[in-house]
C-alpha cells in the first residue's frame, strides 16, 4: 500500500494599516528600534487597546475574497505565554469567534488539474516585536509589535509539497489582488506554518508535526519534502511519529525537533475585557463588499473578451501588479494582444530574474505604451525595441528621445536597403542557392547579413520581401 | 490648619475670590502632611513641583485667565494611576522606581481642570486588599484611630481626605476598594458605573470591574469630581459614550416620593450591632423624609464573592503578566536565562497577596479548569447582575451597609485571607453588576469609628445617589 | 475541591513564581479554603444563560486608521533595567515563534 501525505497550512499576513492593530503608532518595517512604539504597544502599565477599524475591514475584505462566512460576532482573546518579544505576555488573537470561517480557493497544478482547498478560518491578531541579538545579549525592538495580522488557517487538503506551494502561491496573489497585505517573504510580511502527517491507503490519518521558519515557497517545498518522506521512514521503520514543533534548518536541508506536545503551553485563552465584542451588522459586510477590488477571475475574463488567450489572459493576472501594470498601458496604447506579449515575454523575463520579493517592474506604464509604439508602427524593430525597453528598465526614460540618441531608427529606405542586399547576395551564391532549393531557413541568414551591415537598423520584414524580389 | 477643613466646593469659592491662593494651600497641604506623616498614607510627594505649578496657577487667576473648575486645588491620586514624571508603584517592591512615562485620562482631566497633583497616595499592592496591609511601603493608618486599619485597597486615598492632607483623591474599585475605606475612614466614596470613567492609564487589576472614583468629605464635593473626571474616551474602548449628567443640578431636591430597596440579603445577622443600628436610623430618616422604603430580593447576591474571586484573579493573572523584569520594574541580579530572569524577578517583586490572586487566576483558566470556573463564573455574573436590574426597576436605589463592622484592628485578619475576603461582602456584588454605588458616613459606632452606608444606583444614574445621599449628609452635618 | 502539591507546583511554573517547599504546602491549605469558598458559583442556575449577549454598553467606535504620535525610543525605556540603543535589553535567547 502506498502512502498519503496530508497538509494543512497556517499563513500569517500583516496587514498594510498605515497604523497598529490597537494603537495609533506607525506600522513600519525598518525603522530604528522602538521609535514607532507607545505606552500601548510596549505593555505600559495601564495601557489600553483601541481596535483599527481598518484592520478589521482588511481582514473582513480578506474573507469576502475567498467566500468565507463573515461572523457577526466576534470576539478577540488573549493567548498567554511569556516571550521576550511579546511585551504584554499576551497575544491578542481569537479563538472561540474568529472574524471569518470557511471559505476556499481554487488552486491549479502543473498538469492542468484544479483543486479546491478549503479553509478552516481566518482571524485577526497582533503581530510580536523582534529580537536582534547583540554582543551584549538580546534586543527587543516592539516597533513590530502589534502590527495586525490575519492568520489563515486551511483544512488538512493538501496532498503534496506542490500542491501546498500552488496554495500559498494562489493565496499570496489574492492577499496581493485584495490589497491587504505586502507579502514580502523577507521582511517577514508573509509567514508560514505547515501541518503534515502521512498514513497508508485507507488508514487514519497519522499524527502531524507542525514545521516553522519557512521564509520562502522553496523552503515550503524542501521541507515538505523531507518531513513527508522522514515520517515515513520512521513508520517504515516501526518507530513512531511524535506529536511535536519541528524547525525547518535551510542550510541543512533539514527538520529539527523544538518543542513536543508534552511540554507544549496551556495559553489560558479567555476574552479579552479590554476589548467588547465585535458587532459585525450584515450592512457593515456589505459596505465593505462594495470595497472588494476586482480579482483575477473577473479581469481574466475581460481580457479573453480583449482577443487575449485564456492562457494569456491566465499567465497576465496572475498577480494584481501585473493586471495593473497591463491595463495601465493599454491606457496610452490600445493594442491589448500586442501589449500582453510584451509583458509575458519581456517584463516576464526581468522579473523572473529577481527574488520573489524584489520583483517590481521599472518601467512606466507611458514609457512602455510608447515604446510599443513605436515598434508597431515600424519606427523600430524588434531588436531596436528590446534596446529601449533595457534602458527603460535601467532607469532611462523618454522612449522617443532614445531612438535618437540610441540610433535605433529602422532603415526603412528600400533603395538603400536594395544596394546592401545587391552586395550580399553577390558575395553568398551559395546561399543564394540554398534558398532557392527551397531552404527557408537561409532567410535568416540574409536578414542577420542585412542587420549586421546596417546596425541592425533594417526593417527585417522589408529585408524579406526584398531578397525574395532580388533573387527571384 | 487655615483652610483644610473646607470642603473642596468652598475652597474653590475662596479661591475665586483670592480670600486664598494656591501657593498657600499647597504650602498648608505640605505641612500638614508633615505632621501626619505617621498614617504612611502617601507613597511620593511633590512639594517642589506643586508650588511651581500653584504659583503659575495664581498668576493666571491674577492675570483674570481662567485656571479651570479646579484650579489651584492640591490633589492626591492613589499609587495606581499615571501621572507623567512622578512615580508609579501601585504600592510594589516590582515598580518601586517606575517613573510614568504618560498619563491617565482621569489624571489629564483634573490637570486640564486645574487640579494640583500633590501626591500619590498608598495601597494595597496591585490594588488587592481590604486593609491596606498589602502594600510594599508598609500600612497606612486609620486617620480617626491609628490602632485600625484605613481598609483598601485605596486606604491612602481615603486617609489622606480624611486627615486634611488635601481637598479630594482619585481611588480605584474593583471589589469595594473605593467603598470600604470611605466608610471606614469616614469619607464620601463613589465607584461609578463600570464604564462612567476611563480606565487608560490605570494600572490594571482586573479590567472587567476596575473603575476609578472620587473620594471626597462631602457628598457634592463628590458629583463635582466626578463630574470633571467622567465620560468617554477614545482611548478605553470600555468607556460608555452615555451623555454625563450635571450631577448637582437635581443634587438638593430630597427624597421625597422617591423609593428606596432594602435587599433583605444584606441586613443579616452578621452585622455588627453599631453598623445595624446606624443603618436603621438612617433608614427611619429616609422614611421620615418622604421616600418609601421598598424590600427587594437578590437571590445570588451570597455567590458574587465566589463569582468575583474567580473573574477578578483571572484577569488580574494575564494583567500582571507584563511584569516580567523585561521592560521595567524589578530585575533580579543573578539569572541564568531569559526563563529564570522571569522566575526570580516575579517572584522577588510580588507580595504574597498577589503572588496568591495569580496563582488562583491561572488556575481557573488553565486547561481542564476553564469551563468549571471562569466560564461558569461569568455566566453566575449574568444571573447576579440581572437580579440587580430586577431590584433595581422597583425603586430608585438600593440602601445597604457599606461594611458589616466599622474598622478593624491593624494586623487582625493579616492571616486569615479567606475572613479578609468576608470583608468585601456587600461591595463586591456592585463591581460584579456593573452599577454605581455611593459610600457615605452614617454614625459612629460607641469608640466613634466612622460607619458606613451604601447606596447603590442603576446603571449611569449616579446622580440619583448624590440626590439620595446629599440629602442624607445636610441634615446630619454634624455627624461629619 | 482538593489540589495537590503537584498541582501548585504546574501552577507555580505557569505563573512564573517560586515557592520554596514550605511555601508550596501552605499553598495547597489555602487554596483548599479558597475553592471551598468560589464552589459557591455551583449553587447558581445558569442554564438558560446565553454569554454572547452583550454585558457592557459597547457602543464605542472602532479607531481610525490615522497615525498618532510615538513616544521616542529613550522614552520607552527610560524605565527598562537594561537596554542598548533605544532597545530592551536580555540575555541571549533563541527564537521560538
Amino acid at each position: 500500500m502506498s502512502w498519503n501525505t496530508v497538509i494543512g497550512l497556517e499563513v500569517h499576513s500583516e496587514l498594510n494599516t498605515k497604523t497598529k492593530c490597537f494603537c495609533g503608532c506607525k506600522n513600519e518595517f525598518g525603522d530604528k528600534p522602538n521609535t514607532n512604539c507607545c505606552p500601548v504597544c510596549t505593555a505600559m502599565p495601564g495601557s489600553l487597546p483601541v481596535l483599527n477599524r481598518d484592520a478589521v475591514e482588511r481582514a473582513i475584505l480578506m474573507g469576502l475574497a475567498v467566500g468565507c462566512r463573515i461572523n457577526n460576532y466576534s470576539v478577540f482573546e488573549r493567548k498567554n505565554y511569556f516571550y521576550p518579544d511579546l511585551c504584554k505576555a499576551y497575544q491578542i488573537s481569537q479563538l472561540e469567534y474568529p472574524l471569518c470561517v470557511g471559505g476556499g480557493l481554487e488552486i491549479e497544478l502543473e498538469d492542468g488539474t484544479k483543486k479546491f482547498i478549503r479553509l478552516d478560518r481566518i482571524h485577526l491578531e497582533e503581530d510580536a516585536g523582534k529580537l536582534i541579538h547583540s554582543r551584549n545579549g538580546t534586543m527587543i525592538d516592539y516597533n513590530r509589535g502589534g502590527v495586525p495580522l490575519i492568520e489563515i488557517v486551511s483544512k488538512p487538503d493538501m496532498n503534496s509539497a506542490e500542491e501546498a506551494v500552488a496554495y500559498l502561491q494562489k493565496l499570496r496573489s489574492t492577499l496581493l489582488y485584495v490589497g491587504v497585505s505586502d507579502c514580502k517573504m523577507q521582511e517577514g510580511s508573509i509567514r508560514f506554518d505547515v501541518n503534515i502527517s502521512v498514513n497508508r491507503d485507507g488508514e487514519p490519518l497519522g499524527t502531524r508535526t507542525e514545521l516553522k521558519n519557512l521564509n520562502s515557497f522553496r523552503a515550503v517545498l524542501r521541507a515538505i519534502k523531507y518531513e513527508s518522506a522522514r515520517q515515513i521512514e520512521e513508520l517504515e521503520a516501526g518507530r513512531k511519529v511524535i506529536q511535536e514543533t519541528r524547525r525547518w534548518d535551510d542550510a541543512k536541508g533539514k527538520t529539527y525537533s523544538m518543542r513536543t506536545k508534552e511540554d507544549s503551553q496551556d495559553y489560558r485563552y479567555f476574552p479579552d475585557p479590554d476589548l467588547i465584542p465585535l458587532d459585525v451588522t450584515e450592512e457593515y459586510i456589505e459596505s465593505i463588499r462594495k470595497k472588494l477590488p476586482k480579482l483575477a477571475p473577473e479581469r481574466k475574463a475581460e481580457y479573453q473578451k480583449m482577443g487575449l488567450t485564456e492562457q494569456d489572459a491566465t499567465l497576465i493576472t496572475s498577480e494584481r501588479a501585473y493586471a495593473d501594470f497591463f491595463e495601465a498601458v493599454l491606457k496610452y496604447f490600445n493594442e491589448p494582444k500586442f501589449v500582453c506579449n510584451w509583458i509575458t515575454a519581456e517584463v516576464f523575463k526581468k522579473l523572473n530574474a529577481l527574488e520573489e520579493d524584489d520583483r517590481k517592474i521599472s518601467v512606466t506604464p507611458q514609457d512602455l505604451a510608447k515604446m510599443l509604439e513605436l515598434y508597431k508602427n515600424g519606427e523600430i524593430n524588434q531588436a531596436g525595441a528590446r534596446k529601449i525597453f533595457d534602458a527603460l528598465w535601467e532607469g532611462e526614460t523618454d522612449p522617443v528621445r532614445l531612438v535618437e540618441t540610441l540610433g535605433l531608427k529602422q532603415l526603412n529606405d528600400t533603395g538603400a536597403l536594395k544596394a546592401v542586399l545587391e552586395k550580399i547576395i553577390a558575395d553568398n551564391p551559395k546561399a543564394v542557392a540554398e534558398l532557392k532549393a527551397g531552404n527557408e531557413k537561409t532567410m535568416a541568414f540574409f536578414v542577420g547579413q542585412a542587420m549586421r551591415a546596417t546596425q541592425g537598423k533594417a526593417n527585417p520584414k522589408l529585408v524579406n520581401d526584398l531578397v525574395r524580389e532580388l533573387i527571384k | 490648619m487655615k483652610y483644610l477643613d473646607y470642603s473642596l466646593t468652598e475652597i474653590i469659592e475662596k479661591l475665586k475670590g483670592g480670600e486664598v491662593t494656591s501657593v498657600e494651600l499647597v504650602k498648608e497641604c505640605f505641612e500638614r502632611i508633615k505632621e501626619t506623616a505617621d498614617l504612611n498614607a502617601l507613597n511620593s510627594t511633590y512639594e517642589k513641583e506643586a508650588l511651581a505649578r500653584a504659583k503659575a496657577i495664581d498668576e493666571t487667576r491674577g492675570r483674570g485667565e481662567d485656571v479651570g473648575v479646579l484650579g489651584g486645588v492640591p490633589v492626591v491620586l492613589k499609587d495606581n494611576i499615571n501621572y507623567l514624571g512622578t512615580r508609579t508603584t501601585c504600592a510594589s517592591k516590582f515598580l518601586e522606581n517606575f517613573i510614568s512615562p504618560y498619563t491617565a485620562t482621569c489624571a489629564q482631566k483634573l490637570h486640564d481642570a486645574g487640579a494640583i497633583v500633590i501626591a500619590k497616595a498608598n495601597m494595597d499592592e496591585f490594588a488587592m486588599g481590604s486593609s491596606n496591609e498589602n502594600s510594599a511601603f508598609g500600612p497606612v493608618k486609620n486617620p480617626v484611630d491609628n490602632t485600625r486599619v484605613p481598609g483598601g485597597s485605596s486606604g491612602g486615598s481615603a486617609c489622606t481626605v480624611k486627615a486634611r492632607q488635601c481637598f479630594m483623591s482619585l481611588g480605584t474599585d474593583t471589589g469595594g476598594s473605593i467603598r470600604e475605606p470611605s466608610s471606614f475612614c469616614g469619607v464620601v466614596g463613589i465607584k461609578p458605573t463600570y464604564g462612567r470613567v476611563s480606565r487608560y492609564g490605570v494600572v490594571a487589576f482586573a479590567s472587567s470591574l476596575d473603575q476609578v472614583g472620587p473620594l471626597t468629605r462631602t457628598v457634592r464635593d463628590n458629583a463635582l469630581a466626578l463630574s470633571i473626571i467622567a465620560g468617554a474616551d477614545p482611548m478605553d474602548m470600555t468607556s460608555s459614550q452615555t451623555e454625563v449628567p450635571n450631577y448637582l443640578s437635581d443634587i438638593d431636591k430630597g427624597v421625597k416620593g422617591l423609593k428606596i430597596g432594602m435587599p433583605s440579603q444584606f441586613f443579616t445577622d452578621k452585622l455588627s450591632p453599631s453598623v445595624r443600628s446606624s443603618l436603621d436610623k438612617a433608614i427611619e430618616w429616609y422614611r421620615e423624609n418622604g421616600a418609601e422604603i421598598v424590600p427587594v430580593e437578590l437571590p445570588s447576591v451570597d455567590t458574587a464573592l465566589a463569582v468575583y474571586y474567580v473573574i477578578s484573579s483571572a484577569e488580574a493573572a494575564s494583567n500582571l503578566a507584563r511584569f516580567d523584569g523585561v521592560k521595567y520594574g524589578v530585575r533580579a541580579e543573578n539569572y541564568e536565562d531569559v526563563v529564570d530572569l522571569y522566575f526570580k524577578s516575579r517572584t522577588q517583586g510580588f507580595g504574597k497577596e498577589v503572588k496568591r490572586r495569580i496563582m488562583l487566576g491561572n488556575y481557573v483558566l488553565s486547561s481542564g479548569y476553564y469551563d468549571a470556573f471562569y466560564r461558569k463564573a461569568k455566566r453566575v455574573q449574568k444571573v447576579i447582575r440581572q437580579e440587580f436590574l430586577s431590584a433595581l426597576e422597583k425603586c430608585d436605589c438600593l440602601i445597604s451597609p457599606t461594611t458589616a463592622t466599622p474598622a478593624f484592628k491593624l494586623g487582625e485578619k493579616a492571616n486569615d485571607h479567606v475572613a479578609m475576603y468576608l470583608t468585601d461582602i456587600f461591595t463586591v456584588p456592585v463591581n460584579i453588576a456593573g452599577v454605581p454605588a455611593l459610600s457615605l458616613p452614617c454614625g459612629v459606632d460607641e469608640e466613634g469609628l466612622p460607619i458606613g452606608m451604601q447606596l447603590i444606583g442603576k446603571h449611569f444614574d449616579e446622580a440619583m445617589l448624590y440626590r439620595v445621599a446629599n440629602a442624607f449628609e445636610l441634615a446630619h452635618k454634624e455627624g461629619k | 475541591m482538593s489540589i495537590t502539591i503537584d498541582d501548585v507546583k504546574k501552577l507555580a511554573k505557569l505563573s512564573r513564581l517560586e515557592f520554596t517547599e514550605e511555601e508550596t504546602k501552605e499553598f495547597v491549605k489555602e487554596f483548599e479554603a479558597t475553592l471551598n469558598q468560589v464552589d459557591a458559583i455551583n449553587r447558581v442556575d445558569v442554564s438558560n444563560i446565553d454569554l454572547l449577549e452583550k454585558t457592557i454598553d459597547a457602543d464605542t467606535e472602532l479607531r481610525k486608521d490615522e497615525i498618532t504620535p510615538s513616544l521616542r525610543a529613550d522614552e520607552i525605556v527610560s524605565n527598562a533595567p537594561a537596554s542598548e540603543d533605544g532597545a530592551f535589553l536580555v540575555p541571549i535567547t533563541v527564537a521560538e515563534d
